[in-house]
């Protein structure tokens, strides 16, 4: 399969009045056969960009846990930022060290496409140098913007049990479907066994088989 | 179906709460991307897409750099249909809660040229246009942010409802599982008693009447 560039540009709200507003939220799932990767626009060096991401696997019967993608966040400039390895699920933070587009890409080492969900929050909250430059701005636009920010972490962090929960519910129904299915399979099992030992007995027994036999 | 179509991807929207999606991605010709968002009952939901044009000088997108656009509901029933444009936009208001599917297939070309496409879609809280409402003073401006805070807030409560009832039906999935379980262990007892109990008493009636015993 092959790869896929997802680029996902920052929406932001209008004009200059909203200027500290920079409200980005990007959540998808996307299956990841080989590599995916998805494009953020950092507008500010120094936003804090955070997010989470779960995999939403497929059904798993032996292993106890999904082996996990990798995850790695790219800068502008090249170099990774941040990475994780073999999780089926975390949450991320960091600060961008400069402005631009962000990468962030995951990575499945194993042969069966796996789906993810992430959810990726770019805040920005006005300094005291972008007070200096606009007289517009006020200092409860700061306050305003950090609550803000505090807000949308909560939504990320309801993201992210969201999507924990319905990875858990499919696990869950999946073990049902299982329990059932293997223990009527069982059943016929049993009585197909017993079934098979009584006929051979019978024909053990049966007029054509001389009784010496037995 | 188209042939060159060997590659999907879905893009799943897994979350329910209001969302906004403004993103771009790439489409090769022929191939099929779809997004879904699961959205709940008489929530509005308004998309814009549009091909964008990499050219600088505003020419006219080639015939190449069209795509057929189709949103359909989770019973399959289609709310846009839209074959070889450029852009567009729909709206609708979800009748149930489901996944709704959005899926862009590129224009089949030969040769396979890679379009990408900007695709905006908002559903609940962020259909509202705030450019409308908001005002020039500055007064005001504040009363907008404190007013899409409070908006932010309110959403937040009704997820918070909406994972409360999911986590109680698992919950409740979870103990009828496990009561399941116990039942079925119990038959599958007395399935082996049974069992073995028919198999004796066949085996003596028969070798009764075969006089052996």
């Amino acid at each position: 399969m092959e790869r896929r560039q997802a680029k996902i540009h920052v929406f932001v709200l209008i004009g200059l009045i909203l200027l500290n507003s920079i409200n980005q939220i990007s959540s998808l799932s996307v299956t990841v056969n080989d590599e995916e990767c998805v494009q953020e626009y950092v507008l500010y060096e120094g936003d804090t960009v955070s997010g989470n991401f779960v995999v939403v696997d497929h059904d798993i019967f032996w292993g106890s846990d999904h082996p996990g993608l990798d995850f790695t966040v790219t800068s502008p400039a090249g170099n990774i930022v941040q990475t994780l390895k073999g999780t089926s699920g975390d949450k991320f933070e960091f600060k961008a060290p400069r402005s631009g587009m962000y990468k962030f890409c995951f990575h499945n080492p194993y042969s069966t496409p796996e789906t993810v969900s992430f959810y990726i929050h770019v805040g920005h909250i006005p300094n005291e140098h972008d007070l200096a430059k606009d007289e517009h701005l006020d200092p409860v636009n700061v306050k305003i913007a950090e609550l803000r920010e505090a807000l949308e972490s909560v939504v990320a962090e309801q993201k992210y049990l969201k999507a924990r929960d319905t990875r858990h519910r499919h696990t869950n129904e999946s073990t049902r479907k299982r329990v059932i299915f293997y223990t009527v399979g069982e059943y016929m099992f049993l009585a197909a066994a017993s079934g098979l030992q009584v006929l051979y007995i019978r024909k053990l027994f049966s007029k054509s088989v001389a009784y010496n036999r037995v | 179906m188209d042939l060159h179509r060997s590659s999907i991807i879905l893009l799943i929207l897994s979350i329910l709460s209001p969302v906004t999606i403004s993103m771009r991605y790439e489409l090769t010709s022929g191939h099929t991307k779809c997004i879904s968002e699961e959205i709940h009952a008489n929530a509005l939901s308004v998309g814009k897409y549009s091909v964008v044009n990499h050219n600088e000088d505003h020419h006219p997108l080639p015939s190449s750099h069209k795509v057929t656009v189709r949103v359909s509901s989770p019973q399959g029933t289609a709310y846009h249909e839209a074959d070889g444009v450029e852009s567009g936009q729909f709206s609708f208001t979800a009748i149930d809660t489901g996944d709704y599917i959005s899926c862009f297939t590129a224009v089949d070309h030969k040769p396979e040229t890679t379009l990408t496409i900007d695709f905006d879609w908002r559903t609940g809280i962020h259909t509202k246009d705030w450019s409308t409402v908001a005002k020039k003073s500055q007064v005001e401006t504040m009363e907008i942010e404190v007013k899409k805070l409070f908006d932010t807030v309110n959403s937040i409560h009704e997820e918070m409802f909406y994972l409360r009832d999911r986590e109680e039906e698992m919950h409740n999935l979870n103990i009828s599982t496990n009561s399941k379980m116990a039942w079925l262990s119990f038959v599958s007892l007395a399935v082996c008693l049974s069992v073995a109990g028919l198999q004796f008493w066949h085996l003596k009636t028969f070798f009764q009447k075969k006089k052996l015993i």
